[in-house]
């Protein structure tokens, strides 16, 4: 009887500790990334990063000072890990009983949704719209962000300007920071950088050809260049159509009609304004480089930006970020880098080229949210944007571009010379299911270019999507 | 005594099994009954605002012509995958096993290799075979076609759904094969021996002896062809084509992620998700009903 007694005991303990795993709430951050492993991609570290101690441990000396945890949660992008430590350190000296804890990754959706999930939210989260995983869009369709209204008006810590007054005039007037399009801000912009066609400059002043500043320049291009075997066009993937098309849209119509597309205005994609953008892209499929459909995916995207450096096609959509991407590629002799704005669509109208910026937001349920609100206007001081500069990132701050090296002054030049910029896209709607304009609009590129779907298919599912989007906008 | 012996023993086994029991409970049933709760409400994903709107989701996604595309794609896949790879393997297995041929294990070796390499990495093969200029498939093909315009193996829509087939047969053939030889191996040499006597040839002696001595394992490897198709048709087409060009490669596991997450439809996704639950549990259970033998004994 005993031994039965022992084996159920120990059966007994066996199921208890099995809670014990589950059970428990963890009391450390779910992640508390510091500068030290933020730098590596691996995923592996991840879950490394439960175990990591966390350095920066309470400090002592001013207990008059009230001690605060502000969380940050940092999408890790083409500009890297280091700056947002450095920032984060920055934004500590300044603010004194203030703990920055900091989680970066390139995948950062991953890593802070599911701790989101529970209820346990970031003070604050710099991540863009436009990712696969549309967290940031998400939590926009469920009206889970706090308003940053208030923050245009707050001073840029340690400055005497408000960051309205900081922020180059514009930016806080688009959907791409008002996602309802009811005039209050949601994100704050981040880093931005101009989209535009990028092209091989070596290759024109080889040939003696001029860089085309009309679309009908531009098809005399592509027949030219078509004799010699190359191809006027090529782009990475379809999920590149939407600065490109945003540009051609406000410049064939100009902002207001821009604006009701982004809106979703009933026969908005029915119009001739409309119809031309169509047309164009239509004619543009004609001139593409003949296997970028079939590398137009995650996996074979960089073979179609290889078609520029190898003197294949000419022009490709793209942003700021390519030449970097393609740093390492191997290239034609004489390859020169050579970027423009989206020429006019109208004869005689202005070029005009998208600006993306990335975007900062406080979610409705942060705990911190005066100090998130702090820690944003932050973004903008001199003190932060130059720090960013260093990476190569860009806020939107005046006098920022003077920062810069040769390669990416060329970049930012881009409106020097009278093109449009653009900014902000779709406004957000309550989610509809199994509609996506994204897909409408920009994936069918794919099928215009192989054929299979007629230019009136296309405009006709845009309307319809619009349609059923406009129903479900608030 | 003997009743409270018989007592205790039913409770020191449910004391036994009840970790397991547990462990099933919380991590299979509790998740699979959300599954279908979810699929009753409009939410996100994460915020509080959670709507109960009945059937709703089902008969939108009656009409959602994308995911009855989706829904083909899958069928295609699941069919052709499966007659296919279910045809070579036995074949291949047939061979290695009955045949006297040299190096039988290089071969079962190299087969089974597709089978040790991650999804990732056999995509990363085959975007290199079907690469429109460089690749393998066309290089040779220009053999024969000569200077004609490359085929697209990824690009043309109405290839791209048998360049994944092929991926995925080529990945999971050794698998089954060397599941087929384990059972071929089994089946009792004194029986080809009578049958050589009797002076049936190799063919007869697969159809007759062969196939019906190892058809239990042919029936629960159909289960695993179903299962094993619409979670790896998943992973290939994100590796390979990303449901792409324009939605042609898109299977429901796809389309249930991109409405779930990038759409922001969770509630909808968790529709597909039932859908397809009901639709692998459907199929399975068809095919092992419509594969029933009375089970014959060596």
């Amino acid at each position: 009887m005993k031994r039965k007694l022992l084996t159920l005991l120990l059966a007994g303990s066996m199921t208890a500790t099995m809670f014990a795993g589950c059970g428990g709430n963890d009391p450390e951050p779910a992640t508390d990334n510091n500068a030290s492993n933020a730098s590596t991609d691996d995923d592996a570290s991840k879950a490394d990063d439960n175990n990591s101690v966390e350095d920066t441990s309470a400090p002592e000396e001013d207990a008059s000072v009230e001690e605060q945890t502000l969380k940050v949660a940092a999408f890790e992008g083409g500009y890297g890990a280091d700056m947002w430590s450095e920032v984060a350190e920055a934004f500590e000296a300044s603010h004194p009983g203030v703990t920055v804890e900091l989680t970066i990754d390139k995948k950062i959706e991953d890593v802070i949704s599911p701790s989101m999930k529970a209820g346990d939210y970031p003070d604050v989260v710099h991540l863009a719209t436009g990712r696969e995983a549309a967290l940031t869009e998400t939590l926009t369709k469920e009206k889970a962000l706090l308003e940053l209204t208030d923050v245009l008006d707050m001073t840029v810590p340690g400055e005497d300007v408000t960051v309205k007054d900081k922020v180059i005039p514009g930016f806080f007037d688009t959907l791409g920071t008002n996602p309802y399009g009811d005039g209050v801000t949601y994100y704050a912009p981040m880093f931005y950088s101009p989209c535009g066609l990028f092209y091989n400059a070596g290759l024109l002043k080889e040939k003696g050809w001029d860089v085309p500043t009309t679309w009908d320049e531009m098809w005399e291009l592509g027949d030219k260049a078509k004799e010699e075997g190359i191809a006027l066009f090529t782009y990475p993937t379809t999920g590149y159509f939407d600065a490109f098309t945003y540009a051609l849209l406000d410049s064939a119509g100009g902002s207001d009609f821009y604006n009701s597309c982004m809106t979703y205005e009933d026969g908005i994609w029915e119009s001739d304004n409309a119809k031309k953008v169509f047309d164009l892209i239509a004619k543009l499929a004609e001139y593409t480089e003949s296997s970028t459909v079939a590398n137009a995916n995650d996996q074979g995207f960089t073979k179609n930006q290889q078609l520029i450096l190898d003197n294949k096609a000419i022009f490709c959509p793209n942003g700021t970020w390519l030449p970097g991407e393609m740093a390492e590629a191997p290239r034609a002799d004489g390859f020169e880098w050579g970027f423009m704005a989206v020429p006019a669509v109208n004869e005689g109208g202005k070029g005009s080229s998208f600006t993306f910026f990335e975007q900062m937001w406080i979610p409705a349920a942060a705990e911190n949210q005066d100090m998130a609100k702090e820690f944003i206007a932050y973004m903008y001081s001199d003190e932060a944007a130059s720090i960013f500069a260093k990476s190569g990132a860009v806020q939107p701050v005046a006098g920022m571009t003077d920062q810069l090296d040769d390669d990416n002054k060329l970049f930012y030049g881009i409106y020097d010379n009278g093109a449009t910029a653009v900014m902000g896209g779709f406004a957000s709607t309550a989610p509809v299911e199994g509609v996506s304009m994204a897909d409408t609009l920009f994936g069918t590129v794919n099928s215009i270019v192989s054929g299979e779907k007629t230019v009136d298919e296309w405009q006709k599912a845009v309307e319809e999507a619009s349609d059923q989007l406009r129903e479900a906008m608030e | 005594m003997n009743v409270k012996k018989g007592k205790a023993r039913s409770i020191f086994i449910g004391v036994c099994v009840a970790p397991a029991v547990i462990l099933f409970f919380i991590f299979m049933i509790i998740p699979t009954f959300n599954v279908f709760k979810m699929s009753l409400y409009k939410w996100g994903g994460y915020s509080n605002n959670k709507e109960f709107v009945g059937f709703e989701n089902f008969s939108k996604l009656m009409q959602d012509t994308n995911f009855l595309r989706s829904f083909q794609n899958s069928i295609l896949l699941v069919v052709c995958v499966t007659v296919v790879t279910m045809a070579l393997a036995l074949i291949f297995a047939a061979i290695i096993s009955r045949e006297k041929i040299k190096g039988e294990n290089f071969f079962r070796v190299i087969f089974y290799i597709p089978n040790i390499l991650s999804v990732v990495v056999i995509s990363a093969i085959f975007a290199a075979i079907y690469d429109p200029t460089t690749g393998m498939l066309n290089s040779i093909l220009g053999i024969f076609r000569g200077d004609k315009d490359p085929i697209l193996w990824l690009g043309d829509q109405k290839l791209v759904i048998f360049s994944l087939v092929i991926a995925m047969i080529w990945q999971a053939i050794g698998y089954y094969m060397v599941m087929y030889m384990a059972s071929m191996a089994s089946v009792p040499e004194s029986l080809y021996e009578s049958a050589d006597l009797e002076g049936a040839n190799h063919v007869q002696q697969f159809f007759s002896i062969t196939l019906p001595l190892i058809w239990t394992n042919i029936r629960t490897t159909l289960s695993f062809f179903i299962i094993s198709c619409i979670n790896l048709s998943f992973q290939f087409v994100k590796a390979l084509t990303n449901g792409g060009p324009d939605g042609a490669t898109e299977v429901f596991l796809s389309y249930m992620y991109k409405q779930a997450y990038t759409n922001s439809s969770y509630g909808y996704g968790m529709a597909i998700g039932v859908i397809v639950f009901l639709f692998s549990f459907g199929l399975s259970a068809l095919v092992n009903l419509a594969t029933k033998r009375e089970p014959l004994e060596f």
